[in-house]
């Protein structure tokens, strides 16, 4: 019993919110994608183009801050590749998000060579987002929470403005219904003469640009260089988050959440070495815990009806 | 119109991953020989063992006893190929760099009964391969026994000669996949601690992977949590985590395979390492003198100086001379036989 109180302090959540940072922004973009109608399952693609193009400008032109921007940037940009494939070539989605994943490794593989001259690991950022980190004045003094949540580095901060801008846009805004209605109803949301086509472009480059945060954060905050394949596994378990959290935002926030807990948790059980079990069986734990939640919430829930439908309005000459 | 589209889509990867294309490259020197060399899909420039291995070749290539082919792969698939384009191009001797190059070598030799093929990093046992066939591996267990005798002494002893050493007698190690070159470094780490410092706890985390950098962070934080004021990675690009946690935590942390001290020049002590440099220049001895026995597994340590510790750098200071002669007596104790260093859990008893 002692193990687990001695496992459930301050430093275990700390770590709980590292991890679950980049994994909270990915699912939140899944989200607002998904709730469009278009499927996306190239998160960890679009996390590693914004995790290589933010450590490459971070280190080129030495300034973490211009990193975010064009690690943003090249997400978003590489997500108007899978709107165009999905939305206007009419390609389906899941074989789109396939190709968006391997490409995404292969390009910044390619890129790394190219522009480091090396594989492997990028040269390391002459100043990383870690410097930055700072506490906010009177909320980082509560208790407990306070220096979990209120002593971080910028893109957790930013993390938190995401997901409450995402909230108000989802339930308070023009944009946001018109999102939803693209992903239920779209032939309604066209005849009331809305684009769905324009909300989709919109959904699914605001998700890459989300992802490519989510990246940025990997490789110019948590770490200091790009390195192969960094994001690990990220974007597919934001994937299941974003399910598992019953495409909402809040969701998607509590069930990524949940995947960075077990995460921790996993690597502390296992340097405390109380179970004396293979490592293997921690290194399944957030798959375990993923599927469970999957299986467990999914029911649930409700993906948007017309999640995954082309949508195509016939008109002459195109 | 869509197919066509799908076709240009799934081509882009391929294209993507491809890297740069086949290429031979070969001086015209005549009655050398030649000695073959295909790299992996990373090809020259990867400050690995491709780099090492043409290292090797360059400087018997250099002393007049070699003419290099050298031959890089487009993809995996260029594999078989490219040792087949080697042997039928007159090397004599072929350097295959690389574990995925276990399948394409058992392939192609019976092929070219003549040609000599030597496998960097690869160990064949069941079944034993053709005796044209080399295995080349590292006694990893023997450079992880010289970082463990430095933890071993610099976190108890000495911890007072820096300000990122604290007074529990706890070293780590961040590992990536538990396979046997990771499994012998640990092992040896762990027995090297253990011999100068018999009471240290050697913590441990299996991370799974090899290119997780925020999980081998999180992974070394979480045992500088417990202690550890060295932490050790054996855990490729997973490891390159420990150089952020290490600023983050305020300890000091080692390398492994090349010298990593450029990562974070404060906070790195040493690396382990393994060079394919001197393995491959002394195979190439081997060959020329005839000396090369295929058919089986060349291993190679500290007597041919092909593992070893990294220089400590802006440590030089920091590290007393008896842990320098500590490792001495340990490096020598190792070539000659009077240590032996267990290479399993199993066998070492953790």
């Amino acid at each position: 019993m002692n193990v687990f109180i001695e496992l459930l302090n301050a430093e275990f959540l700390i770590a709980s919110v590292r991890l679950a940072t980049p994994i909270i922004l990915a699912s939140i973009g899944a989200t607002i994608c998904d709730r469009s109608g278009i499927v996306n399952i190239g998160m960890e693609g679009m996390m590693l183009m914004g995790a290589f193009f933010a450590a490459w400008a971070a280190w080129k032109f030495a300034n973490p801050w211009f990193g975010v921007l064009v690690g943003m940037l090249a997400g978003g940009l590489f997500a108007l590749f899978h709107a165009w494939a999905t939305v206007s070539l009419h390609l389906n989605h899941v074989v789109s998000g396939a190709v968006i994943n391997i490409l995404g490794f292969g390009i910044t593989r390619y890129l790394l060579e190219l522009f480091f001259g090396h594989p492997g690991t990028s040269e390391i950022i002459p100043h990383s987002l870690a410097e930055y980190r700072f506490a906010i004045p009177l909320l980082s003094r509560i208790p407990l929470l306070g220096p979990v949540l209120f002593n971080r580095t910028p893109i957790v901060y930013m993390m938190y403005v995401v997901v409450i801008l995402f909230v108000w846009i989802t339930r308070k805004t023009r944009l946001g219904l018109h999102i939803k209605a693209a992903g239920e109803h779209p032939i309604v949301l066209e005849t009331l003469g809305i684009s769905v086509k324009k909300i989709r472009y919109i959904a699914v480059i605001l998700s890459g640009i989300l992802c490519g945060l989510g990246g940025a954060y990997l490789s110019i905050e948590n770490g200091n260089s790009f390195s192969e394949g960094m994001t690990a596994g990220r974007g597919f378990i934001a994937l299941g988050a974003n399910i598992a959290g019953g495409w909402t935002v809040v969701g998607s926030l509590i069930a990524s959440f949940f995947f960075g807990m077990v995460d921790a948790l996993a690597l502390r059980i296992q340097v405390l070495g109380v179970f004396r079990v293979p490592s293997e069986i921690f290194l399944i734990f957030p798959y375990v815990a993923a599927l469970l939640a999957v299986a467990g919430l999914v029911r649930k829930s409700r993906a948007p009806r017309a999640l995954g439908e082309d949508f195509q309005i016939e008109r002459s000459g195109t | 119109m869509r197919k066509l589209t799908v076709i240009f889509l799934l081509s882009i990867p391929a294209i993507a991953l491809s890297g740069a294309g086949s290429k031979a490259v070969g001086t015209a020197v005549q009655e050398r020989i030649i000695v073959g060399m295909a790299t992996d899909a990373n090809g020259l420039g990867d400050g690995s063992f491709n780099d090492g291995v043409y290292a090797g070749l360059k400087k018997a290539e250099d002393e007049g006893l070699i003419e290099i082919r050298l031959i890089e792969p487009a993809s995996m698939t260029d594999y078989v190929p490219n040792l087949s384009g080697l042997a039928e191009d007159g090397a004599e001797l072929i350097f295959a760099v690389g574990f995925l190059f276990y399948d394409a070598l058992l392939e192609v030799a019976p092929n070219y009964p003549d040609t000599m093929f030597a496998g960097i990093d690869l160990f064949y046992d069941s079944p034993m391969p053709p005796s044209n066939v080399l295995g080349i591996n590292w006694k990893e267990h023997e450079s992880g026994y010289l970082a463990g005798v430095v933890a071993g002494l610099m976190t108890r002893e000495y911890a007072n000669r820096s300000d990122k050493l604290n007074d529990e007698n706890v070293i780590g190690a961040v590992l990536g996949m538990d396979i046997p070159p990771v499994e012998r470094y640990f092992v040896g780490f762990t027995e090297g601690a253990k011999s100068v410092n018999s009471d240290i706890e050697v913590l441990s985390v299996v991370t799974g992977t090899f290119t997780d950098q925020a999980k081998g962070k999180e992974a070394t934080i979480a045992l500088a949590e417990q202690g550890a004021d060295i932490v050790i990675q054996f855990a490729g690009l997973t490891g390159m985590g420990i150089f952020t946690a290490a600023q983050e935590k305020n300890i000091l942390v080692m390398g492994a395979d090349v010298d990593q001290n450029h990562f974070a020049p404060e906070y790195t002590l040493t690396s382990a390492m393994k060079g394919t440099t001197q393995a491959t220049y002394l195979t190439t001895l081997d060959f020329i003198d005839g000396n090369f026995k295929g058919g089986g597994n060349a291993v190679f340590g500290l007597a041919e100086d092909a593992v070893g510790l990294a220089p400590f750098h802006d440590f030089d200071f920091v590290v007393p001379s008896e842990v320098i002669d500590a490792v001495e007596q340990a490096r020598s104790d190792i070539i000659s036989g009077a240590v032996d260093i267990p290479q399993t859990r199993d066998d070492a008893g953790i």
